[in-house]
């Protein structure tokens, strides 16, 4: 008894840390881990180290033995902070009890070896538990990823953590149970506990995953936070813990149904795909051919396959198929279905047709049941073209031969891309990484097949033209041409058939000096690559001496001094800077008589008013110096202008000394307009929401900003509007003096009205010449799909569109060509279909070409409606988030009520109606026209010519 | 058993009461929330038996009236705002002048901080160190804060402080305090979203509760609050202007001055309400007005944890708000004891005005609910809260 009170603290921790050693804890883990525990901010926490005697390998052995060293001596080092506890019983389940069992904390949390404890975790995970009385409180956890480097936590933890929230139900946060958001980072209740006896199960095992997950069944109070409590938790190995995640699933899958929750028992089977049987597919590409095979085989043991097939059925194709190849043990399919799943839109398999049905094999083809799993009609691989398509060639033998190389492979093709009658070029490709610089050799042998080739070729040192310097790695492809077309695959390459048995003496121009070896290997994308090396000493001691020469003192400090003037010449190009300097001395520039600058839509594009003021100057032979702004690209830009990119220096220069400024949009805000400069804003659209200081943003934002924005809107001399409606609103909302509103119309919609003319006298036919760029025959009608801007997607991501354009295509392909035109600030991903029933236009210049072209439009609250509305021809509004948009933005007018065409919201009803067009193109005409005679009441077809006269008018008198 | 818990309570009891505990702000005199929450907060703790001292950088222009004697120490460090420091880089190495007053600045800080490190070393054993605005960081960084708990404060939304330099300056100086508090929980769980972990959160304490509520019976509309852009007076009239024609009987009183004055007041003269807007000036006496008033209106730009909404509650006044910052949504339960409107969404605070206006039995009820519900931020309740959270960092 003395001893003990000498050896603790008198009063109970507050928290007690159960570490975990497990069998492969070293010394480095287990002392990170304590350390985490004792530098806690909250002084009254317990680290309690739980060893067991584990029977592992030899080197697992001594790894464990030291462990247990580090853990005795922190022990010895911090006897009142420090506890050891040694179970005499293997296993997850018995550490974990043993520990359990020995822990005085009033509330537990569990570590594995290795991990560590955010310094401020038990302060947060305490003051959480005692203002919300919970019985368990989780927050969030991180892991190690392959590298071992970096950290990252699962996708689902942002959302289930995204605020501080008390639940007593948990169909509040499924994730809890349905995925193992439990595996880490969570404390429990130390009462809680010991009232409902809950411990490990000590037959499962991971019985960690199943005690979470029971642990957040039982509590009564369960709360969320969103701080970090645990990092550094072990890079998951699926394939060695397998069993025991497929266990675990299962256990706490029965637990879910035995109370009831049978929806989120499905739930955790579909995860079980997600979390489990993909990471562990994808692992395939990297693992040799033995390894994917028994992964296979025990992935087959422990899978019921055909128990799981249904709720497996949701899954998108590939997912789909790739888990039901590995429940059937197929190693080889689950190789190739992981390679579709690294590269989206790969052709991995012989497909199959089946009553106008594309199926991923041939196999199971006759059992109905079968089928509907093996269906991948929605890819839309048969609509593919062999320059469209991408392919597996996998490499089938990669051997040194006579002082080269013997390479070999297979080309999957899908579905006759290439009918063996079709005659086709092959070579073989080398490409220099990071550069543009390619060389090739025909392939000495192809045998063509119904469903692809085989190709072989031997690569001779002689023939490949290097120099040998600056020219490391070199990526291998085949290249087939056929018919105008070309087809480009890389090389998929399994790692045991390259390495070190591959290598093939090298020739470079150069000499032997510089490289003397060809090392074929795998790129960390699983393709063959070339890597030229010196490996013998002549080429390793001048490889040694250029390292010197460039890497030694006096490089160094030429590199430092490089690096530090090209990052001052970033900072001068800054557009901080530019700014600065155009607003303190290019301003001063004397203005140039006859000189505009044009821009539209913040240089994106050659298109807009600014375009139709252009042509209209052009047409009138008015001797004007016209300058262009582009954003990216001059490709499309018109060529007898000069072309400057947005914010460089020329494009300063050019808004300095410029007489007119004129754009649809808004030149940089933080650019003063010169004293002698005339400022057209065309603008870019009647507005359905609430536009500058009437958006609620705009006006909860503070002086500084808004001051931003009027100064800039200050800018405008001159601002084009094209009826009462514009003045009421835009007016208004940039705060414009009636007298700079130029009451026109859009010089962009002459064309419309011109349009609507000849339609009226001699018919729609023939249509305009972009049609027959695009590939439109006459017979079909010409659908614009587009919808309003969204915000841009984040992480590079591209935006979804709201109208199912696949589904679209399916119902009225045979009829309709439906345009896709995404706003010019996003780009959407589109399915692929069947050809000539889809065309994306997004990057066409000008909007109002399409809109001509357009035989219907289906939008939402884009202002492409007002302009369209002018061609009098069928409008359709498919808005479902309508109330939620004009809610969130707020509104001019209710569209409900004054729309030019039946305003819809399910996409059901928008394919019924779209079904009969004549009947939309009649019953709207009234309110079409009335909105089209409301909205764009002063576009008559004239603006460009009276824009010009109104602005120009000292050169027309001439 | 009674043998072992008795000196368990004896050794609470003597931390609870007597802690030396330091506030401080940027000024103690400034007109404004922060100065009046710490000197309220200040009171409390000392009536609770905390030795109490207030510690501001500085003196302020507009002073926030105060009585003589506060019954606790006030130290200024600087007689006015220190100069901003402006370090001397390349070609201004040149400049002689600017270098000495860069020198000047440091010393003279130098000097401060001693002055802050040798009043912190009078503290004894469990003395708490409260940093109600991040700007003092500056100079308790470098003080020696050795034996006190420090808690810092940012009495402001996650939105707002995002939008200005003291978002950085959070960044840069909290994370080494032992505990750092929002106003509500949900800018608390911002900032950990952020990658902060020592976040907490103490709302504001309401200061009086009113033996009598609001009659309510006067048709009158009341705002109070500085006549400054973050408290968006100018939307208020833009909002009135939609409400005025509707209701020609009602009256708005807009209480406060402050630089917009002239500005809003043009503005309320080309909007046409000179009629039916009454511009206050300044009270000391808000009960007194709030008790004219039937309906509260706040349309500020940005608030934190807005106390003239509170005192509007306990007087049993109905409010309308823009629902600007979680610490408005955190006083008022929309459609429960108070009305809110999407922020900036004049039209909407318009909508819920008439509402409020067109109804007296609406008007009673929320009123009755705002001053029962409001009690929960008593100054009895947030001072428990308090003392708990001085106990939990200790442990």
């Amino acid at each position: 008894m003395t001893d003990r009170d000498a050896a603790q603290p008198r009063e109970e921790p507050l928290v007690s840390c159960l570490v975990i050693c497990g069998p492969t804890a070293g010394a480095k883990a287990v002392t990170a881990t304590v350390r985490s525990v004792l530098g806690q901010s909250l002084r009254s926490v317990e680290a309690v180290l739980v060893t067991g005697d584990q029977a592992g390998g030899e080197g697992e052995q001594a790894a464990a033995a030291q462990g247990r060293e580090a853990a005795a001596a922190l022990a010895a080092e911090h006897p009142d902070r420090v506890r050891l506890v040694h179970s005499d019983t293997d296993g997850v389940a018995a550490l974990r009890n043993a520990g359990l069992d020995a822990a005085r904390g009033g509330h537990l949390l569990f570590l594995d070896a290795g991990e560590l404890l955010q310094a401020h975790a038990c302060r947060n995970l305490l003051a959480a538990a005692r203002s919300s009385d919970a019985d368990l409180v989780a927050g969030r956890w991180t892991r190690l990823t392959g590298s071992g480097r970096k950290e990252s936590a699962p996708d689902w933890q942002d959302e289930l953590h995204a605020r501080t929230r008390t639940l007593t139900d948990i169909g509040a946060a499924p994730e809890l149970v349905t995925r193992d958001s439990l595996a880490s980072g969570y404390c429990v209740r130390r009462t809680f506990l010991d009232a409902h006896g809950l411990r490990h199960q000590a037959d499962a095992e991971r019985a960690d995953l199943v005690f979470g997950a029971v642990a957040a069944l039982t509590a009564e109070r369960l709360t969320l936070v969103p701080n970090l409590i645990v990092t550094r938790r072990a890079v998951p190995d699926h394939g060695r813990d397998f069993a025991g995640l497929v266990d675990a699933g299962a256990r706490i899958g029965r637990e879910l149904a035995d109370r009831g929750l049978d929806s989120l028992s499905a739930e955790r089977e579909r995860a079980l795909a997600d979390d489990v049987l993909l990471p562990l597919a994808a692992a395939f590409l990297r693992l040799p051919r033995a390894e994917r095979q028994r992964l296979a085989r025990q992935a087959a043991e422990h899978l019921d396959g055909a128990a799981r097939a249904e709720r497996w059925a949701q899954l998108p194709p590939v997912e789909r198929i790739c888990v039901r190849l590995l429940a059937a043990g197929d190693a080889d399919g689950v190789h190739a279905a992981a390679y579709a799943l690294a590269r989206p839109g790969t052709v991995v398999s012989t497909l199959v047709e089946r009553d106008d049905r594309i199926h991923w094999s041939a196999e199971g083809i006759d059992d109905p049941q079968a089928r509907t799993t093996t269906d991948v009609t929605e890819l839309g691989h048969q609509y593919r073209t062999l320059s469209t398509v991408q392919v597996m060639n996998r490499l089938t033998r990669c051997d040194p031969d006579g002082g080269g190389l013997a390479l070999a492979g297979t080309v999957l093709l899908p579905l006759d891309v290439l009918p063996p009658t079709q005659d086709a070029v092959t070579w073989l490709e080398f490409k220099l990484r990071g550069r543009p610089r390619t060389f090739r050799m025909p392939v000495d042998e192809t045998v063509r097949r119904r469903d692809g080739f085989d190709w072989s070729v031997r690569v001779d040192p002689a023939r490949l033209p290097v120099r040998g310097m600056r020219e490391r790695t070199w990526d291998a492809r085949i290249v087939v041409e056929a018919n105008g077309e070309k087809l480009l695959a890389d090389v998929l390459a399994e790692p045991e058939l390259t390495g070190p048995r591959a290598v093939f003496p090298a020739r470079p121009r150069l000499g032997r000096l510089v490289a003397d070896t060809w090392q074929p290997y795998t790129t960390a994308r699983h393709h063959l690559a070339l890597e030229l090396r010196a490996e013998r000493s002549p080429a390793r001691t001048s490889r040694r001496i250029l390292h010197y020469a460039t890497h030694f003192r006096p490089a160094r400090t030429i590199r430092r001094l490089v690096k530090a003037l090209r990052s001052r010449r970033d900072r001068l190009n800054s557009g901080a800077v530019k700014t600065r300097v155009y607003n303190k001395l290019l301003l001063r520039l004397p203005t140039r008589r006859d000189s505009a600058v044009f821009e539209s839509h913040m240089g994106k594009c050659y298109g807009d008013s600014p375009r139709a003021i252009h042509e209209e100057l052009r047409r009138q032979g008015l001797k004007l110096r016209c300058t262009w702004a582009y954003a990216k690209s001059p490709a499309g830009f018109p060529a007898d202008a000069k072309l400057v990119r947005r914010w460089s220096w020329r494009y300063l220069w050019a808004l300095a000394r410029a007489e007119f400024w004129i754009d649809n949009q808004g030149f940089p805000h933080g650019l003063d307009k010169p004293a002698g400069t005339t400022y057209l804003q065309t603008w870019h659209g009647t507005a359905y929401k609430r536009m500058g200081f009437d958006e609620s943003r705009v006006r909860m934002q503070n002086v500084p900003h808004r001051d931003r924005l009027q100064r800039a809107v200050d800018r405008f001399d001159r601002f084009l509007v094209r009826s009462e409606h514009d003045i009421r609103t835009l007016g208004n909302a940039y705060r414009l003096p009636e007298s700079r509103l130029l009451p026109l119309g859009y010089p962009r919609n002459d064309r419309l009205v011109a349009a609507r003319v000849r339609e009226q006298s001699e018919g729609r036919f023939p249509r305009p010449a972009l049609a027959a760029e695009l590939g439109i025959p006459d017979h079909k009608t010409i659908v614009l799909y587009a919808p309003t801007f969204r915000g841009v997607p984040k992480n590079g991501r591209k935006a979804q569109l709201p109208l199912d354009v696949r589904k679209f295509t399916e119902t009225f392909g045979d009829r309709y060509t439906l345009l896709v035109r995404a706003h010019y600030m996003e780009r959407a991903e589109l399915p692929v279909c069947a050809p000539g029933t889809l065309i994306d236009v997004s990057d066409h210049h000008d909007v109002s070409e399409l809109l001509c072209l357009a035989d219907a439009l289906i939008t939402d609250y884009s202002s492409i409606m007002f302009d369209y509305a002018l061609l009098d021809r069928p409008v359709v509004l498919f808005a479902p988030d309508l109330d939620a948009y004009a809610a969130d933005r707020g509104s001019y007018f209710d569209l409900r009520e004054q729309a030019p065409g039946p305003v819809i919201e399910t996409e059901g009803e928008l394919l019924r109606v779209l079904a009969d067009l004549k009947r939309i193109d009649t019953e709207h005409a009234e309110r079409r026209r009335a909105f089209a005679a409301h909205f764009g009441a002063y576009d008559n077809g004239d603006a460009a010519r009276a824009v010009v006269d109104a602005l120009f008018v000292r050169r027309t008198c001439k | 058993m009674t043998a072992g818990t008795a000196p368990e309570t004896s050794r609470r009891e003597t931390s609870r009461a007597g802690r030396d505990i330091f506030l401080v702000a940027n000024t103690t005199d400034e007109l404004g929330g922060v100065t009046a929450w710490m000197h309220q907060m200040a009171r409390l703790f000392q009536r609770y038996g905390h030795r109490v001292h207030a510690v501001g950088v500085h003196r302020a222009d507009l002073k926030l009236s105060l009585p003589e004697d506060l019954g606790y120490p006030v130290t200024n460090l600087y007689p006015e705002h220190p100069p901003t420091p402006r370090p001397v880089r390349g070609l201004r190495r040149l400049d002689v002048r600017r270098r000495r007053r860069e020198a000047d600045r440091i010393a003279e800080k130098k000097r401060v901080v001693d002055r802050l490190s040798e009043l912190f070393a009078t503290a004894r054993p469990g003395g708490i160190l409260i940093v109600t605005q991040v700007w003092p960081m500056e100079w308790l960084r470098e003080a020696d804060t050795a034996g006190l708990t420090v808690i810092g404060m940012s009495h402001e939304s996650y939105e707002y402080s995002k939008a200005c330099h003291r978002y950085r300056w959070i960044k840069h100086n909290y994370p080494s305090v032992d505990r750092w508090l929002t106003l509500t929980q949900e800018d608390a769980d911002r900032w950990i979203a952020d990658g902060m972990h020592n976040v907490g959160f103490m709302p504001n304490a309401l200061s009086r509760l009113p033996d009598e509520p609001s009659p309510r019976d006067s048709r009158t509309v009341a705002s109070i609050g500085r006549l400054h852009d973050q408290k968006g007076i100018d939307l208020l009239l833009d909002t009135w202007a939609e409400v005025a024609p509707e209701r020609p009987d009602w009256t708005l009183r807009i209480y406060g001055a402050g630089v917009e004055e002239e500005a809003l007041k043009a503005q309320c003269t080309r909007l046409g309400l000179d009629g039916s807007v009454r511009w206050m000036g300044r009270t000391d006496d808000v009960p007194g007005a709030l008790a004219e008033a039937s309906v509260f209106v706040q349309s500020s730009r940005g608030e934190g944890f807005p106390l003239a909404l509170m005192e509007a509650m306990a007087s049993g006044v109905p409010c309308a708000a823009f629902d600007c910052a979680p610490g408005v949504r955190e006083i008022v339960q929309d459609e429960v004891d108070g009305l809110l409107a999407p922020a900036g969404d004049s039209g909407a605070l318009a909508r819920q005005l008439l509402r409020l206006t067109g109804s007296a039995q609406l008007r009673d009820t929320m009123g009755e609910r705002a001053r029962e519900n409001v009690q929960r931020f008593s100054e009895e309740e947030i001072l428990r809260r308090w003392e708990d959270l001085f106990d939990f960092l200790e442990s």
